[in-house]
């Protein structure tokens, strides 16, 4: 045990005498990690997700439900959300939209209210013709798709809301005069009275129950997501870097001369595993920490940032042995290394986030350590604790000792383990 | 001429040597322009907040009150599995979760007693989002029913039925009329689509296609660093010193061949730009050689200068990558500059790589021209000559 410690703390020192390994392995996903903090508005304050929604109210129709309506987008329960502007011109509210200066204009027309609800003297009549309905326009900004989606969804709420007392009222009044209990006379006030809080209407044909949660609101931190996208993507160097002094041993004779002194041939290869699993472990150690530092990044559970680190350095590190395994020369190790680097960063979701790409490719991302060790990543980012992460931490050991296998199969037929 | 051709031709041997070069010089190129670009269709580009559904009823009713929820212009509904649906809430990766429990049919919203359930995450304004669209969407399918109960409740309260027949008989024709009113219920919000112009220059094809054209051919060029401590670490270009070769024969030949193939490699990728990815790359063929041919140098140039400043071919490597990634990052070749601070936009503007991208974008996204690609090739010209100057003044052979 103490041979297999001695030749792993021996490759990390090695390591860290290599100040252009160093750079590469540190500085590199540092400054990337730093670009992706501005491209995400992570330094700038402006990846506060959707919440002070601009948007342009004009009440038209000034009646009880257009100025039930802008009360709605004024209200208390939408603070947060919304950040309602008034105006009475549809067009100048059309040129705010079209600036980009605002999600959406809601354009209430005159008319509105007297189009669901006529006067109590015309809603009884069979004479009276039912004007061409009077629509809301939601004028919305193409840019901010989600934005003026949510603006949309606000007013669809209300006006189902509206025609739901509206087909509610007509209903009860209709029914009642065909029972003959309400008279012409007084059907007039009846079917007015009946349409009073029309937009205040409530379903209670089905109850919402709500279930909030009673832990803290977390905020996701876009750089606990890019951060260790980058670290990840670089481990996977370090364990190419780790896997091509194997080979280097072997080519400046090294190697052979450990094979003879009384050390078992398992606890040299046991060691230099060691040593990659010690190097990976640094790296990405020292970049979660820096990213804590630097850019108070909350990685969340503490243990659980720990095991995750030693997990996906495992399942890397399997990786980097399959590729010493299967190479014959330190060079080929290297760029078969940085080839699979940013083969995996891509598919691992390093530079796109996974939900964006095709299912196949979500698929494809199985095999890569990086998408699970991203997964673990974000759920502690989110909140969660070790207890969450079973799933990414199971694949990852499991991916490690299949590929550990795997390499010492290959290992063995080109007579690397062999004494 | 003959000597430079000789020492061009040398670097290329050396660098195809390996099979896997072609890895790095076309076929990783493809794949990441090909990704970024968007790659195949995802179906998944819906920007809609993603809601995740429980179907445990799985009766007529919920099956209606998930077809309103798709109708929704705010959530997509997502049926899942309760399991699922829950581990996923517990994980913090789902903000809301809707659960129709079993037994939501028709008796039980006429009873009054259906019950539904949201799960939200505390303070979170995409569970907000999802309340408000569950709430509609229950709405729509209870409306009918809460209109006929409370015609038989306004009926009540003028006169009591005589039998639970007959008020069974008055919900069932109130529920009938409330059924036809709400057919008949005209559309009353229209949506229309504003004529913002986009503050973000961008097509995921052409940004992707120019971006991974820059970050693929300036690594390689800065790796001519590379070349040169690998021949120092040799030994050979002390041996270059017993023959009667210049300096700058040996630098021409290096830079040039290098060139030679950055631009041969560019090509291939404009070509797959054209071809599959039917980007209007070859709309001015000379411009198009220009900004290539500018870009190409500048990044030439910087790999001279890194070569005179590193001592061995691992240090080269490395820097290569990682100057090659980070330039490309900051110079907007992955992300629209746009995205960056306008005070970050300002100070990228010391990377050749930001001007190469947007001398490319004015071709192949802006529509652009010689006029336009001018400026921008100038400035990558500007570039080649102050890191050669240094390159050349700085290289030894030993």
């Amino acid at each position: 045990m103490k041979k297999l410690f001695l030749i792993g703390i021996k490759d990390l020192r090695l390591m860290f005498r290599d100040r252009a390994a160093l750079t590469f392995m540190l500085l590199a996903p540092f400054l990337l990690t730093i670009g992706m903090g501005f491209v995400t508005g992570r330094f700038s304050g402006r990846a506060s997700g959707l919440s002070n929604i601009p948007v342009v109210i004009v009440n038209l129709d000034q009646d009880q439900l257009g100025n039930a309506l802008e009360d709605l987008f004024n209200s208390k329960d939408l603070a947060d959300l919304m950040k309602p502007t008034t105006s009475s011109n549809p067009e100048a509210a059309r040129q705010v939209i079209d600036a980009n200066k605002a999600s959406a204009a809601v354009i209430i027309p005159a008319g509105f209210t007297r189009s669901i609800i006529p006067a109590a003297e015309t809603m009884l009549d069979p004479n009276y013709v039912q004007p061409i309905p009077v629509k809301i326009e939601v004028y919305a900004n193409p840019t901010s798709p989600t934005s003026a989606g949510v603006i949309k969804a606000v007013v669809d709420d209300f006006v189902s809301r509206v025609e739901e007392g509206r087909t509610s009222g007509l209903t009860s009044i209709v029914q009642l005069m065909s029972s003959g209990l309400v008279n012409p006379q007084n059907a007039g006030s009846e079917a007015q009275a009946s349409f009073q809080n029309v937009d205040q209407t409530e379903s209670t044909a089905i109850t919402l129950n709500k279930n909030t949660e009673g832990a803290n609101a977390v905020q996701f931190d876009l750089l606990a997501y890019f951060a260790p996208g980058m670290a990840l993507m670089f481990l996977m160097y370090t364990v190419s870097y780790g896997g091509r002094s194997i080979l280097s041993e072997r080519a400046q004779g090294t190697l052979p001369r450990l094979m003879i002194s009384p050390t078992q041939t398992v606890q040299i290869l046991g060691g230099k595993v060691l040593g990659i699993f010690f190097m990976g472990v640094a790296q990405v150690g020292i970049l979660i920490l820096a990213s804590s530092i630097f850019f108070g990044v909350h990685w969340g559970d503490t243990l659980g940032v720990a095991v995750l680190i030693l997990a996906a350095v495992f399942g890397a590190a399997g990786w980097g042995m399959v590729i010493t395994a299967l190479a014959r020369t330190p060079a080929q190790v290297g760029s078969t290394g940085s080839a699979v680097m940013l083969i995996f960063g891509i598919l691992g979701g390093s530079f796109v986030n996974l939900d964006q790409l095709s299912p196949f490719i979500r698929t494809l991302s199985k095999i890569t350590p990086n998408a699970w060790g991203l997964d673990g990543f974000t759920t502690l980012a989110l909140g969660g604790t070790l207890h969450n992460l079973t799933e990414p931490i199971t694949a990852l050991l499991i991916m490690g000792a299949v590929l550990f296998g795997i390499s010492v199969v290959l290992f063995s037929r080109n007579g690397l383990v062999q004494k | 001429m003959k000597k430079i051709f000789a020492i061009a031709w040398k670097d290329a041997i050396i660098r195809f040597a390996s099979s896997s070069e072609l890895l790095f010089f076309i076929i990783l190129p493809i794949v990441f322009t090909f990704l970024l670009a968007g790659g195949p269709p995802s179906g998944n580009e819906d920007p809609r907040i993603s809601l995740l559904v429980v179907d445990d009823a799985n009766t007529a009713i919920s099956k209606q009150i998930i077809h309103e929820l798709e109708s929704s212009t705010s959530v997509r509904p997502e049926v899942v599995p309760h399991a699922k649906a829950q581990q996923q809430f517990d994980d913090r990766r789902a903000d809301a979760v809707f659960i129709i429990p079993a037994g939501t049919d028709i008796a039980k919203l006429q009873s009054g007693s259906a019950q539904v359930e949201l799960l939200q995450q505390p303070n979170n304004i995409n569970a907000t989002i999802a309340e408000r669209a569950v709430l509609t969407a229950i709405r729509k399918v209870s409306s009918t029913i809460s209109a006929a109960q409370n015609a038989v409740k306004q009926r009540e309260a003028k006169q009591a039925f005589a039998s639970e027949t007959e008020k069974q008989a008055y919900f069932e024709s109130s529920l009938k009329l409330a059924q036809n009113i709400q057919k008949d219920a005209p559309e009353r919000v229209t949506v229309v689509e504003g004529n913002t112009k986009d503050q973000v220059d961008y097509d995921p094809r052409a940004n992707s296609s120019a971006g991974q054209l820059i970050t693929w051919v300036f690594i390689p060029l800065f790796g001519i660093s590379a070349l040169f401590a690998y021949e120092r670490q040799q030994g050979t270009l002390r041996r270059l010193l017993t023959t009667p070769s210049r300096k700058a024969t040996f630098l021409l030949g290096t830079i040039s061949g290098q060139v030679a193939m950055a631009l041969v490699q560019m090509l291939l990728l404009v070509g797959f730009g054209i071809l599959v990815m039917k980007l209007n790359w070859g709309r001015e063929p000379l411009a198009l050689f220009i900004i290539l041919f500018a870009s190409a140098l500048a990044a030439a140039a910087f790999g001279t200068t890194m070569g005179t400043f590193i001592k061995t071919e691992g240090q080269a490597s490395g820097l290569s990558i990682m100057f090659g990634m980070v330039f490309a990052l900051m110079g907007g070749c992955w992300y629209p500059l746009e995205l960056f601070p306008p005070a970050i936009q300002n100070a990228v503007k010391i990377l050749p790589t930001t001007w190469a991208m947007q001398g490319m974008l004015d071709l192949v996204l802006r529509g652009g021209g010689l006029t336009d690609v001018l400026p921008k090739a100038g400035v990558l010209l500007g570039f080649a000559v102050i890191f050669f100057s240094v390159g050349v003044i700085r290289f030894r052979f030993e």
